[in-house]
């Protein structure tokens, strides 16, 4: 019995692949459902096809123009990397569930109306990624390019009202290593680019303790310089290397950060859910990759909590962290691998006969659809 | 060809609205409308390894991941390995007990880049005694836990599967649930001291372990701020992308990629779902099977001068025209406004037709009737983005062009055909091409006070159009009046202007 069961669900997988593309602000990730790491990661980025320069996808003026940009871009996906005809297929998206009612409508709108896919399956990033631990309870921290954010998950339900976020994200990181390279770099050199690989080959988060010192009279010796070579060869300063990362721990206005995110997230949970989130801490996204960001978080987290105001709200002093089966900046992309396999059910996908019909878009924060009298619509 | 690749100056209107010029849209002849890459369906028709050419049906492709299994990629610079060949001596362990053998040399092979010198004798990798299919790709660290949770949530859904299905199936049939399980049978039960019914037992689902928390987190750190690094061995983005398993840090980490395949695609009219375009089956072939571009179908037009645009002042402009149809094709230039419909004239009658009721009659054996078919998805029409800014003076006269014969390209004694041409119009003719004047006014109101870089003109070509493909309706060939907009952009500071002023 059990044998044909298998048999059974083990076909209905092998009929058609169901896509799985999770696009973020610098990097999309795509692959295919109930695979163990995506087909590849590509920069979100296109060459449009009116002037002929790269541009991101998010750079878009209007609707029309990221329309057009979303156009070729999938196309590119889905013609020259994952290579699969679109037409009728299922896909999973992993969106975060910030993502901006514009973007997705206009996704949502080209995939249906351009590529005529058959269904489209929204998974909100931060609870997909609970598929990927066994675990029902987890405080996500998702550090991505554009901004870091915080959502908790408790028993399987997000705590909406508890998420925070902030734009401290690799934008922040690249701003601030070219601030601090412009006197090296020409203009010219000063590319996004650059800058990106000068912060994935040589920049680490320190300590806290060194970055305490780090702006006194007396700092401690900086890490050796590196030597850099794009068209000339340069010299990065081991400052830059350790101070790259110092926007994402500084307080700003507000007097919040990103350890300050996760615990004012926690205060505004429920009692009884603090701990156990507090135990139960995922990070995802591209910057938590970095060398020595855990080690800095934690310590950041045990420091920030036994200090005002946060001793006094919060009982706990202990932060466990968990480990994907996965690299965190494609984190995402598995739990909607994974979670898509439920994708085959109609009921928990956007079909294209239903969008073509009401030209609408499912959305938590559209009221038409999230009501508090029938659980049924509530998406996620 | 070079003119296909230079910048856009003469673009048509596609049916879905974008520009662009004639190599790059498609004519349906099912529907007599242009397509364009943008309003087309494409399909992937053929798997292919782009290195050894090598072919396989689509099922072989899924599993084997969309890759080569004898092609390699560089990790390092992303170019395409070649297999080395290299000799490697080596004592047996037999030889090793009779003292008198020497070493045999074996042949063994590893893979280099002949780009960026990267080789698997520099990544550690031994080499192998078969050329190709012995070498290992590395495998994912995660493949088993994430195989175990993909099972569980396999479970998962199907077990969501099997209650919907059973709500339908107890909603039918719902006067009997109420005997089963109501209120009163599970009294009379208890009453009877039978046991109460329980429902079925789900199978119980063996959940994966969880993730386990750690308090720990190891980073060793300590020499971070004292060791230097060197940067030619530290992998940059792209290479860690490459493989997004693994993303390695360090190059010497880097394994060869086995080789993407690339596609064939055959591109599909939305509308009447036949084939616009579709290439053979056979990578090593550039051929088509069908290939419906515009370019043999419409006329093309090329700029071939005009005169320094002034304001207030009509500059000449020459547009050299030629017929790709095995017809004769009668040429009428309209205004911008004109619609563009198609007509055809039924004994001296103009007489629309309705796009839709030229699909509806071509229903071809091969495709599925119109009835049972998907209706199509249309987008919207994109709104034309040219803002004209110039006006052009058409002549109202229409003018012939002659079909295209092969064969009088190499006859030198070509005799000019007699056609009753106004000379103001028609300048030149030979054979299926003719050029033409025209006159070009750039507006004053749209642009303020200096004279544009570059002025657009519009207008709207009619020409007529044999369509040959016999339908029920039609048997014959059907002569139609086709129109199709065009955009010239004339650049004021080319080159081409100023010829045209010494050629004056």
């Amino acid at each position: 019995m059990s044998a044909l069961k298998e048999y059974k669900g083990s076909r209905y997988i092998a009929e058609k692949q169901v896509l799985v593309i999770d696009v973020g602000h610098a990097y999309t990730k795509f692959g295919f459902v109930s695979e163990a790491a995506p087909r590849g990661i590509v920069r979100s980025e296109i060459k449009c096809p009116n002037t002929d320069t790269i541009r991101n996808i998010f750079s878009y003026k209007d609707q029309n123009d990221l329309y057009e940009l979303l156009v070729e871009f999938l196309h590119n996906i889905f013609f020259k990397r994952i290579m699969i005809s679109a037409k009728d297929i299922k896909v999973v998206n992993v969106e975060s569930p910030l993502v901006t009612t514009e973007f997705r409508n206009i996704l949502t709108k080209v995939l249906f109306r351009h590529f005529e896919v058959g269904a489209i399956m929204f998974l909100p990033t931060h609870l997909v990624t609970t598929c990927t631990l066994a675990c029902q309870t987890i405080l996500v921290l998702d550090v991505g390019y554009e901004e870091a954010s915080v959502i908790p998950i408790y028993e399987g339900v997000p705590i909406l009202k508890a998420w925070q976020a902030l734009p401290l994200g690799a934008k922040a990181v690249h701003k601030t290593i070219m601030k601090a390279m412009q006197e090296i770099l020409t203009e010219e050199e000063c590319t996004e680019k650059l800058i990106e690989d000068i912060k994935v080959r040589t920049c680490f988060v320190t300590t806290m303790e060194r970055s305490a010192k780090l702006l006194t009279d007396n700092p401690p010796t900086p890490p050796p310089n590196v030597k850099y070579f794009t068209k000339r060869s340069l010299e990065i300063p081991g400052t830059v290397r350790e101070s790259a990362f110092e926007k994402l721990w500084e307080r700003d206005l507000d007097n919040l950060s990103i350890p300050t995110m996760i615990l004012d997230s926690i205060i505004k949970c429920p009692i009884d859910a603090r701990k156990p989130l507090a135990e139960n801490i995922l990070l995802i996204g591209g910057t938590v990759m970095t060398t020595g960001f855990i080690t800095r978080l934690k310590s950041e987290l045990e420091h920030i909590v036994n200090s005002e105001p946060y001793s006094e709200k919060l009982t706990l002093r202990k932060f466990k962290f968990h480990t994907a089966p996965s690299k965190p900046n494609y984190t995402a992309w598995l739990g909607g691998a994974i979670f898509g396999i439920a994708a085959d059910l109609p009921s928990r996908c956007l079909s294209k006969e239903a969008y073509l019909e009401t030209n609408h878009v499912p959305d938590w924060v559209c009221l038409i659809d999230n009501r508090k009298d029938d659980g049924e619509n509530i998406e996620y | 060809m070079a003119y296909l690749r230079q910048p856009e100056y003469v673009q048509y209107s596609c049916s879905c609205g974008s520009l662009k010029s004639i190599s790059k849209i498609y004519f349906c002849r099912h529907c007599l409308s242009i397509r364009c890459g943008f309003c087309v369906c494409h399909e992937v028709d053929s798997y292919y390894c782009p290195n050894c050419l090598e072919n396989l049906p689509t099922s072989e492709v899924r599993l084997k991941k969309n890759k080569c299994s004898n092609c390699f990629d560089c990790p390092c610079c992303l170019q395409t390995l070649s297999i080395r060949l290299g000799q490697s001596f080596s004592v047996s362990s037999q030889s090793k007990s009779e003292e008198e053998s020497k070493p045999t040399t074996k042949k063994v092979y590893y893979l280099s880049c002949s780009l960026c010198r990267w080789s698997s004798r520099d990544a550690g990798i031994p080499d192998q005694t078969v050329a190709t299919g012995s070498w290992k790709e590395q495998e994912n660290p995660y493949s088993n836990r994430v195989n175990a949770l993909i099972n569980y949530y396999k479970i998962l859904a199907s077990f969501e599967k099997q209650q919907k299905e059973r709500k339908k199936f107890h909603i039918k049939r719902s006067f009997l649930q109420f005997e089963k399980f109501g209120i009163t049978s599970a009294m009379a039960r208890k009453r009877s001291g039978r046991p109460p019914l329980t429902q079925a037992q789900n199978q119980t689902v063996t959940t994966p372990t969880p993730s386990v928390a750690e308090e720990n987190v190891d980073e060793s750190l300590s020499d971070l701020f004292t060791k230097s690094i060197d940067i030619t061995r530290t992998t940059t983005i792209d290479q860690r992308l490459q493989h997004p398993e693994l993303q390695a840090d360090t190059i010497d980490k880097l394994r060869p990629q086995k080789k993407q395949f690339i596609i064939k695609r055959s591109q599909r009219c939305r509308t009447c779902e036949h084939n616009v375009s579709k290439p053979d089956y056979c990578s090593t072939s550039t051929k088509f099977k069908i290939q419906l571009a515009a370019y043999y179908h419409l006329p093309e037009v090329r700029i071939v001068t005009y005169e320094p645009l002034q304001f207030g002042k009509s500059s000449e402009l020459l547009l050299k025209l030629s017929n790709p149809t095995q017809h004769q094709m009668q040429i009428t230039f309209l205004s911008l406004e004109t619609p563009v419909i198609t007509t055809t004239k039924v004994q001296g009658v103009v007489e629309e037709i309705n796009k839709e009721r030229i699909q509806m009659g071509c229903d071809s054996p091969n495709l599925l009737p119109s009835a049972i078919r998907q209706t199509a998805v249309i987008e919207e029409v994109k709104p034309i983005i040219v803002v004209p800014n110039g006006e052009i003076l058409l002549p109202n006269s229409s003018f012939t062009l002659p079909p295209k014969d092969e064969a009088a390209e190499y006859d030198e004694l070509n005799v000019p055909q007699n056609f009753q041409d106004d000379p103001k119009v028609v300048v030149w003719r030979n054979s299926n091409k003719s050029v033409i004047r025209l006159h070009v006014l750039p507006d004053v109101t749209k642009s303020s006070g200096d004279m544009p870089e570059t002025v657009i003109v519009g207008f709207v070509m009619q020409f007529s159009y044999i369509n040959t493909i016999a339908t029920l309706e039609h048997k014959t060939p059907q002569k139609l009046d086709l129109r199709v907009k065009l955009y010239l952009t004339l650049d004021n500071s080319s080159k081409i202007a100023r010829t045209a002023s010494m050629l004056k």
